[in-house]
Formats: C-alpha cells, structure tokens, sequence
C-alpha cells in the first residue's frame, strides 16, 4: 500500500484506480470550493465532500474498511477516524464533511492506537489463512492490518468465533464464505445503492449479525440476480469470483468495453498471462461508472468454449460434411463463387448483412466490401428486425436517428415513461440508474402490456401502469397527446420557437379531434381512460419527462409511427434539448446504433447519407476509387424474398444468426436453402452457419481492436487481450476477401479504417483512436462544432433546423385474434441470456434460463385445462411449436410472451411475415395464435432435431478428420 | 417469377400508402408515397412494382396506384436523362 507520488498528475483529476472512500458530492455548478488543512497540507475540494475524500484527493490516505467510493459513507469501521482542531473526540473521516478552515490530523500515537485497537478486535474473528486466501494480495483488511501496524490478537481465537460458518456455493461465479465476513455492510449496500435490488440483508443483531441472502436462502434461491456489485464491493474474501478462487489474483488489466447489450459498459479485462481472469467494470466507464451485470461481469466463458470454430471450412452443398481448409483456400473459394454468380445472375444477385456486434470498423468494412467490391447495395444488417422504425421515425421529426440524452440524463428526470422496454432485464446496468432516480422519488408510468420488473422497483414512489393491448401502441400515444393538447398542458413557446409551424398547426388539428380522446380509445387500447389522462399529465407537469422505449414500440406493423407519435409528445411538452427529458431508444446490441452509422442501411452511405446524393456519394467515390450504385439496395427481408424466387444467390453473413433471430422460421430457412453461396462469418456454428458453404471462423470482442457506439451515441474503445483464436480479427476476413475479389484494401490496424471513416462521415470528423484515448469516449456529432462529442442533442436547434411534428394516424395491424388463433403471443427477452443466447449458452447463465416457456394467465390456461410445466403446442398462422407452459399473473388474461434464447424452442416459427410499413421491422411483438396441450414436440422441432444433428456431425466428421 | 413477392410488394405498397396518406390531400400524399419508395426501396422492388400497373387486379389500392404511377414516371425520366 505504498503510494507513489506522481508530479504528471494533475490537481483534482479523477484516478478511477485509487478508491477516494465517499462518492464525489453531486456535481452543482453553484457549489463553493472549500479550503482545509490536512497534516499540514493545505486542501481545496468542492463543499460537501469528505474528510476522507478530500485527504484522498491530497493522496494523503487514511485507513478504511466499510467505506468505498461507490457507497454512500456508512461510518461503522471507525477506523478511518481523524483529529480535527477545536472538535472533541475522533470522528470518523468518511461521514465528516469538510468546513472551511478545517484542520485534520489523520496520523499520531492516539489515532494509531485507536485503528490497532479496532483491527485486533475483527482478526480476532477472523481465519488467519492469508497465506491460502484466494485474496491474498488483493485484501483490504490484509491491507489495514498491514497499515496500523497490527502485532498481536490478545484476545485470542478461542472464544465464541465466525470461524466455523459454512460457505455458499450456490452461485456458479461466485462463493460466499460468512467465516472471512467483517460485517461492514459494503456488500448490503451495493445491492441496495448500485444495484437497487435489495437482495442481501444483515440479519440478527449484534454478535449474531450476519449478512444473508434473501429471507437467509442460498444466494441462488434468493432474489440476487448475480450483478456482482457485492463481489466488487466486498474488502476481504468473503464474496469472492470463483475464477479468482481457481486461478489466482490476476496481474494485469485492459480496460475494454462490452459486447452484449446496447449500455456498452467499460470493464477491465483483468487477465493472468493470455487467461482472462475476470471482468471488473471500470469506474471510469461513462456508461456505467463502475457497475455491471450477470452477462457482462460473468458470462465471458464462451469466449473459450471449446464450441469455438478455429478453422475455415467449405464445402459445395449443404447436406454434405465440412472440409477444413486454409484460410487462402476458403477465401479464394468464396471469392470465385461469388464472382461466378454474379457472373450468371448480375450484379445484383449477391448482398451482405454487417454484424451489430462487432466493431464499427469491422461493419464499415463489410458495408464498403459489398457497395464498393460487390457493386451493389445489398447491405442490412440486424437493426433492421429491431430499431429501423427508429432510424426512420426520428429522423423524419428530430432531424438524426439516435437517442437524444446519455444514460446519466435520467438522474434529472422526474417522469420516467418506459414504453415497450423492459430496462431491469434487457439493458440492466441502465435498469439500475432509473431504479436510483425512482427511489429519489422520480414518477414512472410503464406503458407495456405485460408487468415489468421495474414496476416491482424497491421503495418507488408514484408509478402508473398503462396495460395496453398489442398493437395499440399508436392509439394509446395519440391519445397522451390528445390529453396534452386539450388540457393546455403543452409548451407554447417550445412549440413556436423550436419547431415547423404548418406541420404543428396540421397535427395539432388532427391529434384534438375526439376520436384521439382517451375515452375514445379506450376501447382499442383496454387502457382506461382515466388512468391514460393522469399519465399524459405527470409526464407534461412534473418538470422534466424523459421517454424510454424498446422494441414493444419499433416491432409493429406501425413501429415508426410510434417513434414519431413519442417525438411529437416530447415536441408538444418541450421536453427536448436538456439533462432529464428526451425521447430515448434503448438500444439492443451492442454496437447497433454502431452498425447504423456506419452505412449498414441499403439506402444509406456512412453517417446517414442517402445513396442518391450527389455529393456525398461523389465523396465516397473519389475516397474508394470506384463508381458506387445510386439506388438502394435490398433489405434483410426482401432478400428472403428475392431469394426464395430465385433471384438472389448469394449472402455473406458478418455474426449475425438471422436462422434464429429472424421471423417465420421456416420462411428464412427455406430462403437460406435457396442460396448457391451462404458464407457465415461467426464464432460458433450458428443456426445460421448450418445452412452455409463457407464457415469463417471469426473474432471475440476479446480478441480485437476496435470501437462500439452504445445507446447514447458514445463510442468506446475495444481493445485487444488476447491474440484471435483462429488466428485472425474480423476486420482482417473481410479485408482478404475485398482482396480476392480483386478490390484492393490495405489496412494496418482498425485506427486506419477510424481515419477513413472520419474523413467521410460529417458527425465523425473529430473522432480519432488518439481522442479516443484522451477522452475515454467520445458522443457523435464529433466534429469542427463539437469537438469532445455532444452528450446533449437538439439543445439549440434541430439538424433538420426546426422539429417536425408527423401525422400519426393510428392503423390496426393486420395481424387480427379470432376464434381459431384467439391470443395475441408477444416476445422479449430475460436477463440471464443473451438474444439468440449464441454467448449465455455456452455459460453458466443456463443455470437461471436453460428453457424458453410460454407465460400465460392463470385464467387463460384454466379455461384450456393447462397446469404449470405442461407442454403447450403454440400455433399461429405461420407455423407451430412446443413449449412448457408457466402460468404468470404478470400476462393480462388474452396474451402469452415468450422469450428466443434457445433455438429448439422455434419461437419464431410462429412469429409472422407481417412487419413495419415504413422499414420492413418484423412484427415480433404481435402473433395471433392459439395453445393447447400436447404430448410431443411439433413437426418443425423434430425437423430441427434431426437437421441439427446432421449439421453437428458434418462439424465433428471435419475436426475429427483434420489432419 | 413469384406472384408471392408481387403479392407483397403490392400489400407493402397499401400499407404506406394508408400511413402517409393520413392527413395529406391527394396530391401531396401520392408524392410523399412515391417519395418514400424512392428513397427505400431497391431497384428491382420498384421495377417490379412499376411492372404490376400493367395488370388491372394487381389489388394496389387507389392511392397506392396513384404514387406508383407517379413513381412509374420518375423512373422513365431517370432512364431518359
């Protein structure tokens, strides 16, 4: 515990290795600097700050045990007490604030003797085992047994003692061992303060005081969801990661960002040699300061599954095994057959989808591989199933297709709608941010047809809940804004300054008329009137209203009519251009707002230039050296389509799973089948890669350099820890195989395609790897007007100048319930798995979710004679599949949910062709179907059984016969 | 040549004409519609939308007829200049 003194550093910058003690005082512009003197040390730090952060920012440190910086100063150890001039006794530093004029000492004989007397008394219950510890080396109270001088234990170990107590091992990730537990409550907290789940307890009193799970359950059994905010608080080896257990303290650290949801938190990657040892999230992550849940912190193993494709493979049909070949075999294989099609079919007859998670250079480079190399503009990648109704809807009312706020916003929000978007599971670490305002006593009005965690939120104040039907989305918003009009509770002078006047007065008469009323649509949407009017009026009258959605509002038949129904509410209230309002897409993959900059679209160039434009296309012409299409290109779906009549012939798939992922199954696998050439670029043999004739072994996140941009616009850096299992980033594939085709790229390094990238995309000008480094992250627009990025959008005025408001005409999807298929099936996902659960799979996250099941209502499964855990057979006009029922009171009587994660489930074989009418989103969210008991799995599953089966085989007969 | 990708071209074509014809009169709304399927759909889509005018069930609504006409002719005018 040696600190050393750095003269490069800077007075009062943040070092997020060193633990200051006590969080930094909420940031207020109005805040004093107070000046004080610590051992001599003359100090200035802002008003509301510690004694004992502010000696930590003098790097003058002061013993500590129940304090740490991501925790509100809890004042139990008392071993961080200090002497401070004119005040009696000695006051503990972390719950002290400074006064100005202050004097402190932090070290003499009394304080000594004092923190030597507190450390005898906890290693007296404590197992003096450091030498076995799997914390040794990484122990606080080691550490502060080091610091104090401790010599001696006089009480000795044989009294009443902890020593004995039983560890937990129920969680696969971690172990609780209560023996080496000091009781400081660092980890209660961090459930409660970071988490916000209020899992852990300290149960008893006293002696008899121990921490517990739950109502003192296995942490398994208990409501933990296995965040690790307690692992990462914990000072000794009491909450420990079972990787440390196995493999040691690790030796060095990369800070990198995470590859699954659309949050993009930074973590260290901390890693023993080429090992990765664990996850840590990073303090200085703008995303997530620090926290991170099961999937990010824990479920990395995958990365090292021995599932893992190494090799490359082709092969000339599908229902032939897999030749393992080189790497220049595979590539030139690829290339030849693509030129041949092209040859026989045209141009046209070959496409590509980029990858949302992987870089955004790596998708540039596809995007360009197929407009510059293919000659077309084939491209699309999985945005398009998920927020293209984003894209579209906020570019044509705010000017740019991506969320306005960063994820800190919502701490200065006080209403928070959540519309279709189920923030506790699918983007957790932000779940938890919001959960932190609501306990301030934030509003919530949850609009979704389902009961969301989020309502169940510990300690939440006002919240409303809006239980829609399906596919009313559209109705219920014109109806908030039909309440905001009407009752004057709109922002005139927002209105007139900010935005279209003729396009305002048009949809202010259109969203008056009273078919738009709440009592009006009541009847479509099942939302009562009354409850739709006090909504409207918290969101207009608490101040600041910030709106959060996900893909309950894009994956509709009219999914961009709803982003443009919540633009025009946001519009209308004013409640855009500051911290704590906005309309806020949260974001599925991880790099997907990514992909969608980089010029993933068919109809748009880099940076959301349309390829009809003249001059931005004659820019990336003269930069590419090669004429480029100026018509769009074919979307996901249309290629299915083109394919299945014969006209399309070709696919190269970046790591996507479009098997799986993709609606009507058994459609997108018979437009696989139709296919001459399926080149799948991926890290496990896929669903999608078992339809394929060359299988390129890709990439982990771990295993590249790189960028993602996350939900808020941020783009953070990835970086390499460990060299690529097959030998090559992806970038590196799709560069070969511009190179066979006979298009030449020659890249170095992703910071090159960064460069390139910069030069052409207008809201990328400033963005650079060395910024990036400087900054940490950087939030497009990125440019001569903005140069450290723009957290904040629409603050002066719209990139399209004013802001729109859209007709939004509300227009029942065709998608109808009746008496054959009577309920409406909705979709979503759960926290412990991962979209087509290709990563959480190949972890222990199985132990949470090893099954897809059909929710439904007590009621709904009553009058169909269904108990819990009966096979169900779900049929809708597209297809049929089997899953075990699971009655919920969370479900309104009439709809059913399940999730995707496991591909046997066929979830989408019973999801239809239906999908957006502006983008072609798929309708996920909306199925009629109908559920009765059966007693085997359907014909489509069986089907799959025996097709997966093969496609393994094909795979083992090639590894076997590898030479 | 699939009647099932006709079939929806042509639902896809009414499903954008009944979203943007809301609150346009008819002029305005047939170019908007046309507009948008400048502007998203790719090439072979609108040749072969273009291609069903010529077929008097093809089943477009009024309004969607109205924009693929309009399209029908820009496209002319692009292959003229």
């Amino acid at each position: 515990m040696i600190e050393h003194f750095d003269p490069r550093r800077q007075a009062n910058s943040v070092d997020f290795s060193k633990d200051y003690g006590t969080p930094s005082p909420v940031p207020n512009a109005n805040a004093a600097q107070v000046t004080l003197e610590i051992d001599g040390v003359t100090v200035s730090v802002p008003e509301g700050t510690s004694v004992l952060r502010a000696a930590a920012m003098a790097d003058i440190s002061i013993p500590k045990l129940c304090a740490t910086d991501s925790l509100e100063a809890f004042g139990s150890c008392r071993l961080c007490a200090v002497e401070v001039e004119g005040r009696r006794g000695l006051p503990a530093s972390c719950t002290t604030p400074v006064v100005e004029g202050m004097k402190v000492t932090t070290q003499n004989e009394r304080l000594a003797k004092l923190r030597r007397g507190v450390m005898e008394l906890y290693i007296s219950d404590h197992p003096l085992d450091c030498l076995t510890c799997p914390a040794n080396g990484d122990c606080e109270l080691q550490d502060m047994a080091g610091s104090v001088g401790l010599r001696e234990v006089r009480y000795g170990f044989t009294g009443e003692n902890h020593l004995e107590a039983q560890k937990d091992t129920s969680n696969p990730y971690f172990t609780f061992d209560p023996s080496k537990c000091i009781v400081c409550s660092r980890c209660v907290r961090a459930c409660e303060e970071v988490q916000g789940t209020f899992a852990l307890t300290i149960d008893g009193r006293g002696f008899e005081s121990k921490v517990a799970a739950g109502q003192d359950e296995a942490f398994m059994n208990s409501d933990c969801v296995s965040c690790g905010a307690c692992v990462q608080a914990c000072p000794t080896a009491t909450l420990m990661e079972n990787s440390v257990i196995d493999h040691g303290v690790p030796d060095r650290s990369v800070v990198t960002t995470c590859a699954y949801c659309g949050v993009g938190c930074s973590f260290e990657a901390q890693m023993k040699g080429d090992k990765l040892v664990r996850m840590v999230p990073y303090k200085g992550g703008d995303a997530n300061h620090g926290h991170s849940c099961v999937k990010g912190r824990f479920a990395f193993g995958y990365a090292s599954h021995p599932d893992r494709l190494t090799t490359p493979m082709i092969r000339d049909s599908i229902d032939q095994p897999w030749r393992e070949v080189s790497w220049e075999e595979a590539i030139t294989f690829a290339a030849k057959r693509l030129k041949a099609i092209q040859a026989e079919h045209g141009r046209e007859s070959i496409g590509g989808i980029t990858s949302s998670r992987c870089t955004n250079e790596e998708t540039y480079l596809v995007q360009k591989l197929i407009r510059a190399a293919f000659g077309n503009n084939n491209t699309d990648t999985c945005a398009r199933v998920c927020h293209s109704p984003t894209g579209y809807g906020l570019k044509t009312t705010l000017g740019e297709s991506a969320g306005t706020q960063t994820f800190d916003s919502v701490m200065k929000a006080d209403a928070i709608i959540v519309i279709g978007a189920n923030p506790t599971d699918a983007h957790p670490v932000f779940g938890s941010l919001m959960r932190k305002r609501l306990r301030q006593g934030a509003k919530l009005i949850v609009a979704d047809p389902r009961r969301i965690d989020l309502l169940k939120t510990p300690h939440l104040g006002d919240a409303q809940h809006l239980p829609l039907r399906p596919g009313t989305n559209v109705a219920l918003v014109n109806a908030l804004a039909h309440v905001v009009i009407t009752e004057g509770l709109e922002d005139t002078e927002f209105v007139a300054k900010r935005c279209d006047t003729q396009a305002y007065q048009s949809w202010r008469a259109f969203i008056s008329e009273q078919r738009h009323s709440p009592e009006a649509s009541e009847m479509i949407t099942g939302v009562p009137a009354k409850a739709v009017r006090q909504a409207a009026r918290t969101y207009a009258t608490a101040g600041n209203g910030a709106i959060y959605y996900g893909l309950g509002v894009t994956e509709h038949s009219q999914g961009s009519t709803m982003v443009m129904g919540i633009a025009n509410l946001a519009l209308a209230t004013g409640n855009i251009g500051r911290e704590g309002v906005g309309v806020n897409p949260l974001r599925g993959q991880n790099n997907v707002q990514g992909s969608c900059d980089m010029g993933s679209f068919p109809h748009e160039l880099p940076g959301y230039q349309h390829v009809a434009d003249p001059i931005a296309r004659g820019r990336f012409e003269a930069m590419w050296g090669v004429k480029l299409d100026d018509e769009p290109g074919l979307r996901i779906p249309n290629m299915f389509d083109a394919a299945i009549e014969g006209t399309f012939k070709a696919l190269y798939v970046q790591g996507e799973d479009i098997a799986q992922s993709d609606p009507n199954t058994q459609h997108v696998e018979a437009a696989l089948r139709a296919l001459d050439c399926l080149i799948v670029q991926d890290i496990f043999l896929n669903e999608t890669a078992k339809f394929a004739h060359v299988l390129l072994p890709g990439s982990s996140f771990l295993e590249k350099n790189g960028t993602f941009t996350n939900a808020e616009r941020r783009i953070n850096r990835v970086r390499k820890v460990m060299p690529p299992v097959a030998g090559k980033q992806d970038w590196e594939i799709t560069q070969e195989l511009a190179n066979a085709l006979g298009y030449p790229m020659n890249y170095a390094h992703p910071s090159e395609i960064m460069d390139e990238i910069a030069q052409l995309t207008p809201s990328f000008t400033g963005v650079s790897y060395q910024k990036l480094e400087e900054h940490g992250s950087l939030q497009w627009p990125c440019n001569d007007e903005h140069p450290e990025g723009m957290p904040t959008m629409h603050a002066v005025n719209f990139p399209i100048g004013l802001g729109r408001f859209a007709i939004t005409e509300y227009v029942a999807t065709e998608e109808r319930t009746n008496r054959r298929f009577p309920l409406l099936l909705t979709t979503g996902r759960i926290l412990s798995q991962y979209n087509v659960g290709a990563q959480t799979r190949r972890t222990d996250n199985q132990r949470w979710h090893d099954e897809d099941v059909l929710e439904l209502h007590p009621s709904d499964a009553d009058v169909r004679g269904v108990r819990d855990g009966d096979w169900l057979g779900i049929t809708s006009r597209s297809g049929q599949t089997v899953l075990r029922a699971r009655l919920s009171e969370r479900m309104q009587p009439g709809v059913v949910y399940t999730t995707f994660h496991h591909p046997g489930s066929g979830a989408n074989v019973i999801t239809t062709d239906n999908s957006d009418w502006a983008t072609n989103c798929p309708e996920y969210k909306v199925t009629a179907v109908q559920v009765e008991k059966v007693s085997q799995p359907s014909a489509w599953q069986q089907r799959f059984t025996s097709f997966d089966q093969a496609q393994k085989g094909y795979l083992a007969k090639a590894q076997q016969e590898a030479p | 040549m699939s009647t099932h990708n006709d079939a929806n071209l042509i639902r896809m074509t009414n499903q954008i004409a009944t979203n943007l014809g809301c609150g346009r009169d008819e002029d305005a709304a047939a170019a908007a519609i046309c507009r948008h399927l400048e502007t998203f759909w790719a090439r072979p889509m609108k040749q072969r939308l273009v291609a069903s005018l010529a077929q008097d069930d093809a089943g477009l609504s009024p309004l969607a007829h109205r924009a693929a006409t309009l399209l029908a002719n820009r496209l002319a005018e692009r292959q003229a200049s």
